[in-house]
């Protein structure tokens, strides 16, 4: 229901850029998005709007340009691909030629047998001066009126990381609209835990992509557990700096950090609540086992929730709610997953079956909750969705290593993820239906990631 | 002019000739002066003899040995370093702090004769090292006994409570630290590298917590005793193995500083 006026506003918004900077003529979108069915947690796949996007083409003489139009065409190819919302159709197939403005697109070429586009996105690329600027277009090749749905002129900085963010932008726009009403992720970030010196872990940032790794701390110590506050701003994390672990807070742009009072005794993996008003977060301040705990996001106002002699960490709230908490414990022996209220009460396990099933992460609709599985002692962890309304559990990873630590895309259609599949440990994004899987870490050992909600 | 240089030349050839002979004269012995003409010689009188022993001749610093000598036709006897004119006959007791070689020397009218006496002086071994400032051995490095008496438990796969075959570590530590009051140290709590790198952080908590329950329990000030979990953080080998991963499931003591 949230969705909707939102989603209006930015089709809104997409149309009067289109004017004003294209001086298209006015009409009313011609296309209403269709709307895929998702299956999540299935094999079934995702049957996505059948998109052509031949490459954009750069001005000619300006190497400059020429490069980093080569950036944007493999970052918007790849941030559609791995959308999940859109299905592109092969350039194989495209008649020859170069696409670079209206006059080149001749609707019955894309639409024929054996092509089959239902839109096409093309456009080109100039510098001016030290800035890029993209011309990009979408149109809806079966409209009988005015194909045009996105018209907009990008610009940025003249650099890779210029051309990429535009890129990143424009497919956002495109997902969008056709993309099935669910907003693009490709401006998102990942926080993960990295090793490249053994025993030092820190904190890194990166694009949903893989791109732009930096790191965030330089403690050479130990950090584990990033979480994101809901407006992608401040992250959260457990921190071995100061000796026993503890919980800090620093600033995704200028790595600042904030407060947040120490508990005492183990005190690790941290959770905001929805509103970004509070953490919850497992300590053994107050015994000799760790229990859940909700505090502030400054750590003042303490108040726990669990009252038991076993361990209890790694809670995630619903996002959708705001009023009820998953967490891992192994009060019924080995580690299981339960769930409660935000005040403690209604404490029941979510999965049934031995082995540990931790890390759980509820998805962006409160619908499902995502964990690592270990089903038996002998055998590997693996990714399983749990359907809360059904009960069911949908195993996502087969027979690569262990798969463990899944945090929801904000567009709940990815997950993040790491895996031991290749040896090392790296993070890898994934469609809900176990397609689209994207390595995005190769350097040292990653582990822990966390993704950003949509980041303003 | 001419028979005046010949005569010169035959003078030189002489004096070089008297050169040589007496060059050669001196290269050998002289001739033995003629015996003394009678009248006959007292007979000469008798050479002088001397003995020196030592009884033992081996002795350690501190104790004595005996010289004992017998001279001669002597009319004179002294015996050196340190003792004197002496009789012909007797014997001393001495002490030397060193070895020694006493020499004895008789001198008589016939002449002069000696005889030596060599004495060892054993060193004794050096005396024991002084001994260590007084209450060294607890200072001497606490850490150290630390180490030795305070052993590490070792805990079962997904489990925190203190093993049966870890009770007696556990009973000695405790015996040890309740010895030694002062010592403040941590337990940390560590786990192998299978299962969720999460929940590790709160098992190791739990490892950490039991073994500093069982030694409040066994009578150690439980503010003496920091925990800390390092879940699966730190391990001691990272080889994925049993045999590793019982190393790694366990609690490690360590004193604090």
């Amino acid at each position: 229901m949230k969705r909707i006026p939102f989603f209006l506003l930015i089709v809104g918004l997409s149309l009067a850029t289109a004017l004003a900077i294209l001086g298209a003529p006015a009409s009313p979108l011609s296309v209403m998005p269709r709307m895929p069915q998702i299956q999540t947690g299935t094999s079934q796949g995702i049957i996505g709007i059948k998109i052509a996007v031949p490459e954009f083409q750069s001005a000619v003489g300006e190497s400059n340009t020429a490069a980093l139009t080569d950036v944007f065409n493999k970052v918007l190819w790849d941030d559609l691909d791995y959308s999940g919302g859109v299905t592109l159709v092969s350039r194989s197939l495209y008649p020859l030629g170069k696409f670079s403005g209206t006059a080149d697109i001749h609707p019955d070429e894309w639409t024929k047998p054996g092509v089959e586009a239902q839109f096409i996105a093309f456009g080109n690329a100039r510098t001016v001066g030290d800035r890029l600027r993209v011309e990009a277009r979408l149109w809806d090749l079966k409209s009988t009126q005015n194909n045009e749905a996105i018209g907009k002129a990008f610009t940025s900085e003249a650099t890779e990381a210029g051309a990429r963010l535009i890129a990143h932008q424009f497919a956002d726009a495109i997902i969008q609209l056709i993309g099935g009403g669910i907003r693009g992720i490709a401006l998102t970030k990942l926080a993960y835990i990295s090793e490249r010196t053994i025993g030092v872990k820190e904190l890194y940032v990166m694009d949903y992509d893989g791109n732009d790794a930096h790191a965030m701390t330089a403690y050479k110590s130990i950090v584990m557990t990033p979480a994101w506050s809901p407006d992608g701003e401040k992250i959260a994390f457990t921190s071995f700096r100061r000796g026993t672990p503890d919980i800090e807070i620093l600033s995704r742009l200028d790595r600042r950090p904030y407060t947040f009072e120490r508990a005492g005794g183990t005190t690790i993996t941290p959770a905001w609540s929805p509103d970004g008003s509070r953490i919850a977060f497992a300590t053994s301040r107050d015994g000799s086992n760790t229990e859940i705990y909700v505090a502030d996001w400054n750590g003042k106002n303490m108040r726990r929730l669990t009252v038991t002699k076993a361990v209890n960490v790694s809670p995630t709230w619903n996002p959708k709610t705001g009023h009820q908490i998953a967490f891992t414990s192994d009060r019924s022996g080995s580690p299981q997953i339960f769930i409660m209220d935000e005040d403690g009460s209604n404490v029941r396990r979510l999965v049934e079956g031995g082995g540990h099933a931790v890390e759980a992460t509820w998805s962006p609709d409160g619908e499902r909750i995502a964990f690592a599985w270990l089903k038996a002692r002998t055998s590997t962890f693996d990714i399983y969705i749990h359907e809360l309304s059904t009960g069911m559990n949908t195993q996502i990873t087969h027979d690569a290593g262990d798969n463990e630590r899944p945090r929801w895309a904000p567009d709940g259609r990815h997950i993040v993820f790491e895996s031991s599949r290749n040896g090392t440990t790296q993070i890898y994004s994934m469609l809900l239906d176990g397609t689209k899987v994207r390595q995005l870490t190769s350097t040292g050992k990653n582990t822990s990631p966390a993704w950003s909600g949509y980041i303003q | 002019m001419s028979s005046s240089r010949t005569r010169k030349v035959g003078l030189l050839f002489l004096t070089l000739l008297m050169l040589l002979a007496f060059a050669c004269h001196k290269k050998t012995a002289p001739p033995p002066p003629p015996p003394p003409p009678a009248p006959a010689p007292p007979p000469p009188p008798a050479a002088p003899t001397i003995s020196l022993r030592a009884t033992p001749t081996t002795i350690n610093r501190g104790g004595s040995t005996t010289l004992a000598w017998e001279a001669s036709n002597a009319t004179t006897v002294r015996i050196e370093p340190g003792i004197g004119e002496v009789q012909a006959m007797g014997n001393r007791s001495v002490n030397p702090t060193s070895s020694v070689t006493y020499q004895a020397t008789a001198m008589g009218p016939g002449g002069t004769a000696t005889d030596t006496a060599r004495i060892t002086v054993n060193v004794p071994p050096p005396p024991p090292p002084p001994p260590p400032p007084a209450p060294k051995p607890p200072d001497v490095s606490i850490d150290e006994l630390f180490r030795q008496n305070v052993k590490d438990i070792y805990f079962d796969f997904d489990k925190a409570d203190v093993r049966p075959d870890q009770v007696s570590t556990l009973q000695s530590d405790a015996s040890w630290l309740k010895d030694h009051p002062n010592v403040r140290f941590t337990i940390a709590g560590n786990c192998d590298e299978r299962g969720s790198a999460e929940y590790n952080l709160g098992l190791g908590d739990r490892r950490a917590n039991a073994a500093k329950e069982y030694l409040v329990s066994q009578g150690v000030a439980g503010n003496r005793i920091t925990t800390v979990s390092y879940g699966k953080e730190r391990p001691a080998c990272r080889d994925a193995n049993e045999d590793c991963y019982q190393r790694n499931r366990h609690d490690a003591f360590t004193m604090n500083q």
